[in-house]
């Protein structure tokens, strides 16, 4: 086999290091570990693991391209990326591979969100970031999940099937969860409190487009994609339609090897 | 068939919550309305023409939009209002006009002219931040004066002094009638809860004010003649800024103990109505600006120059003589800072005066376990609740 | 956070004559306490989940460890944020009256002023040396979900909850993050893990934006020796030892055989032993 056909795509976040192996068009194996404290590890692991779901050694990989927040962490030894893609067009690359059609990409992820305007290329026309007090919408979700007792897919299952399209303060994290807890407090159905929930995250990434045009078609990527609910409350608030990616929180890794040219 | 005090009641609990329902009924009748967000807007002036001023009032359901328009951290209130006008939920008013209060109401208007299609209907009265001195009543004449014939030229009629009369003295009738309604609240046993007090106060500001009157005659003349029926518990004043969500009444009325909600100092309550003009003077405007000026304070608007005093307290501290509370309930919008300060000085005020108080942060919704909690621990505290 | 049940087994409840109990609905954990005749005999404490189902398992809990049936208990009275979703309690009575009572209990007559950080809300009571609580400041809704962050910071990081608090001390220097809003210091806090500052660092740098906040609750309420402080975050070294050196203020020393976080459910126990031998 050729070795310089396998190509990582390592995509460091706030909350989550993700990999994927790619030779060509070909996704052959990914791999998500948390971040924690020690990126390099975090890295390694996800090399590793995403290497072995893709039936090849380390040893095979022609290179790492690197992206994310903690890209200059990985630039250097032991991990010696061969090369780094700023994040909002690894973003933008990984999106239009994965979606020909798709010209914006939501990206809700961990610690930030984000929405990528690009043209037919992937090459950047606009770009906005949430504010401050938005930061974590992740993290919050993964918070508000173990404190209803759920996972996360059941968080969904059971928001999609409220119906009572309840209120909680969006301003921020704190103020959300303080309003749930009081929902659950008051004797709420937990579906409802899910619902809830999962409203707030979209009416904050859909409060963050307001200051951007987002072309069609849009596409939605980041952890936060895989929830329905999130999702069918932000395609309701935004008024268009958006479709999640697959691979969702893949995109930046795979966007990194593209977005480098290692793929002719 | 009289009509029963509850049903009276009803009828304005509804139209607090069909607002705009209401309003376009007096549209339908022929009426030109005008908005308003803060009670700085000399009403009269627009009555006199044949204009029926219109609270806007928020929804209370959380909403994504307003942060490109307005700074995250200004109040929900504001937030609110302005996603009204964004909505187009007002879009049936013929005007809307504000009178410079604070940054946050002021930026809500700011995004209606702007950006919600109310650029060539509107109007912005200068109001001065320091009212208590003999130039701000000038000022605010000349201003009412400019007022006055911006209205001449929208409702292309002018506008009489006897009309300004008529005006001030169907608003005076309001306010009496309000004031006399509160009043019932300081016996010992009312005829009337406070929270229905409360919504038909809120019901008063988005009415026509002579339709409004009838309906209060009617109520307070039921009342009178009613025996008390609400039991005797501990009694709570709130005092605060703007609070139209109604179910922050109904909750410290609902709570595990007895409780009676005895008077509220609010701008959407008694510094509404806690004033009148000066009737039968030769210059009427200079007559509504006394009038205006004579009002409980905003705190935005509070401050003697030179001593730093707050009138506001006075106020307060004359309705707890006359109301007797047990306790005292802050009511404030979240990132309100007037109101937060004016709470600060009011604080050592009512422990010196040995009258237990909590506060109640308002945002979007009512955190009902939140509040009912702070809630019952006052009336615990002031009912010496212990082991 | 640890859950537990455990009991006195030198008392026994057929010889009692008032068995009170009292469960206090939190919003990250329930707890319950059960007396004889005043005296600890059984507690517990779970995760809270739905308020309803978190309580009764704290009940049964503490229960499960004695043989004796919910019914036997007299009188049960409820308190903490989910208190109205107790269907088998007697009474209610707020967090507050019941912190108050508590603490007096545990620390004594001198008591005059209490802070209960808590999982969601933080605040400061002030009480008589009987336990009557006579004022009260609950947090503004920006310092919400202090206790709850905290372990959310811990699983980001990688630690245990109870050893963050330690390792929060081994540190004298370290970055100064926002302390005004967890969402903020959160998040200045993984930017710092990036501008790799070491790990020890940053949960210092954490825990004192945090103990900074709480203690512009306390300074707002003013705090009368001696001062004590229970839920959660009491068992937070690294909160507590910045508390006291910011407010410049000791408080009195955990008791080994009472649980901080037992406080409101001792104090609503308290009530219901009270409110027992008054029918």
């Amino acid at each position: 086999m050729n070795k310089g056909k396998f190509l990582a795509g390592l995509d460091a976040g706030h909350v989550n290091t993700k990999a994927v192996i790619m030779r060509e068009q070909e996704i052959l194996g990914y791999c998500t570990v948390p971040t924690g404290f020690d990126v390099v590890a975090a890295a390694q692991t996800a090399l590793n693991d995403a290497s072995d779901n893709a039936g090849i050694s380390r040893g095979e990989l022609g290179g790492i391209v690197a992206t994310g927040i903690f890209n200059d962490m990985i630039k250097v030894p032991p991990l010696n990326a061969t090369g780094t893609v700023p994040e909002y067009m690894a973003d933008a690359k990984g999106a239009l591979f994965l979606n020909k059609n798709s010209r914006t990409v939501i990206d809700v992820g961990g610690n930030i969100h984000k929405a990528v305007c690009y043209d037919q290329k992937g090459d950047l026309v606009d770009v906005v970031q949430n504010d401050k007090c938005a930061d974590g919408l992740g993290i919050f979700y993964t918070t508000m999940a173990k404190a209803l007792g759920l996972s996360e897919q059941e968080m969904t299952e059971l928001a999609l099937k409220s119906t009572k399209n309840l209120s909680i303060a969006i301003q921020c994290a704190l103020s959300a969860e303080s309003d749930a807890i009081d929902l659950m407090c008051q004797g709420t159905d937990i579906a409802d409190v899910a619902d809830a929930v999962s409203k707030f995250i979209a009416e904050r990434v859909a409060d963050m487009c307001t200051y951007m045009s987002l072309t069609k078609e849009i596409v939605v990527a980041g952890g936060l994609a895989k929830s329905q609910a999130i999702v069918k409350h932000l395609q309701s608030l935004i008024r268009q339609d958006v479709s999640v990616l697959t691979h969702p929180e893949y995109v930046g890794a795979i966007g990194a090897v593209i977005g480098y040219g290692g793929v002719k | 068939m009289k009509k029963s005090s509850e049903a009276i009641i009803e009828e304005f609990r509804h139209i607090t919550e069909n607002t705009h329902e209401y309003a376009k009924s007096l549209q339908g009748k022929g009426r030109l309305l005008a908005g308003y967000m803060c009670t700085h807007v000399p009403e009269e002036i627009l009555y006199a023409a044949g204009i029926i001023p219109v609270r806007i009032l928020s929804a209370h359901e959380s909403q994504a939009m307003t942060r490109s328009y307005i700074h995250e951290t200004y109040c929900t209130f504001s937030h609110d209002c302005a996603y009204q006008g964004l909505q187009h939920n007002y879009d049936y008013l013929d005007l809307i006009v504000h009178s410079s209060s604070c940054i946050h109401m002021g930026e809500a208007f700011n995004v209606w002219v702007r950006f919600a299609g109310f650029q060539h209907k509107s109007f912005l009265i200068t109001y001065p931040h320091i009212i208590h001195t003999k130039h701000a009543s000038e000022i605010m004449v000349e201003s009412y004066g400019e007022f006055k014939q911006f209205i001449e030229e929208f409702a292309k009629k002018s506008i009489t002094d006897d009309d300004i009369e008529r005006a001030i003295k169907v608003y005076n009738q309001t306010r009496r009638l309000l004031k006399r309604l509160w009043e019932f609240l300081r016996r010992g046993n009312p005829p009337v809860a406070g929270r229905e007090v409360a919504a038909v106060t809120l019901a008063a500001q988005v009415m026509d004010k002579q339709e409004c009157n009838q309906m209060l005659e009617q109520l307070i003349q039921r009342l009178e003649a009613e025996p008390g029926k609400e039991p005797s518990g501990v009694r709570l004043m709130v005092t605060g800024g703007a609070c139209d969500d109604m179910r922050i009444f109904d909750l410290i009325e609902n709570l595990n103990y007895s409780t009676n909600l005895i008077f509220t100092d609010s701008c959407t309550a008694a510094r509404y109505f806690w004033f009148e003009v000066p009737e039968d003077r030769p210059d009427k405007l200079e007559a509504i600006a006394e009038g205006y000026i004579s009002r409980i304070p905003c705190p935005a608007k509070d401050n003697v120059p030179g001593t730093g005093e707050k009138k506001r307290f006075r106020f307060i501290r004359q309705f707890i003589e006359d109301y007797k509370p047990d306790g005292v309930v802050f009511v404030y919008q979240r990132f309100c800072s007037p109101q937060s300060m004016d709470i600060v000085a009011l604080k050592p005020i009512l422990d010196m005066l040995g009258i237990p108080w909590t506060e109640l942060e308002l945002d979007t919704t009512v955190p009902i376990s939140l509040f009912g909690t702070q809630l019952e621990a006052l009336v615990e505290i002031i009912k010496r609740v212990a082991p | 956070m640890s859950e537990y049940a455990s009991i006195n087994e030198q008392l026994d409840w057929k010889k009692a004559e008032v068995i009170a109990a009292g469960v206090d609905s939190g919003a990250v954990s329930s707890k319950a306490v059960i007396l004889l005749d005043g005296q600890p005999y059984a507690f517990s404490q779970i995760r809270t989940r739905m308020p309803k189902e978190s309580a009764f398992s704290a009940i049964n809990g503490a229960l499960a460890k004695t043989d004796l049936e919910l019914k036997n208990i007299h009188y049960l009275v409820a308190t903490g944020r989910g208190r109205t979703q107790v269907p088998f309690a007697r009474e209610t009575i707020s967090e507050i009256a019941c912190g108050a009572a508590g603490a007096v209990r545990i620390w004594g007559p001198s008591v005059r002023t209490v802070l209960d950080a808590g999982g969601e809300s933080c605040k400061v009571i002030h009480c008589t040396e009987k336990g009557r609580a006579t004022a009260f400041l609950w947090n503004d809704k920006c310092a919400a979900g202090i206790g709850r962050y905290m372990e959310t910071f811990a699983d980001l990081v990688q630690k245990e909850v109870h050893e963050i608090g330690n390792i929060a001390l081994q540190s004298e220097q370290f970055p100064k993050l926002s302390d005004f809003c967890a969402v903020y210091a959160q998040s200045e806090a993984l930017d710092s893990i990036r501008s790799e500052v070491p790990l020890e660092q940053v949960i210092a740098a954490y825990h004192y934006a945090m103990a900074k906040r709480i203690s512009t609750l306390v300074a707002r309420s003013g705090l009368k020796k001696d001062f004590v402080i229970i839920g959660g975050l009491a068992k937070n070294p690294g909160i507590i030892d910045w508390l006291e050196s910011i407010l410049n203020v000791s408080r009195l020393a955990t008791k080994p055989e009472w649980d901080p976080t037992l406080t409101v459910a001792l104090g609503a126990a308290l009530f219901a032993d009270t409110f027992y031998r008054r029918t």
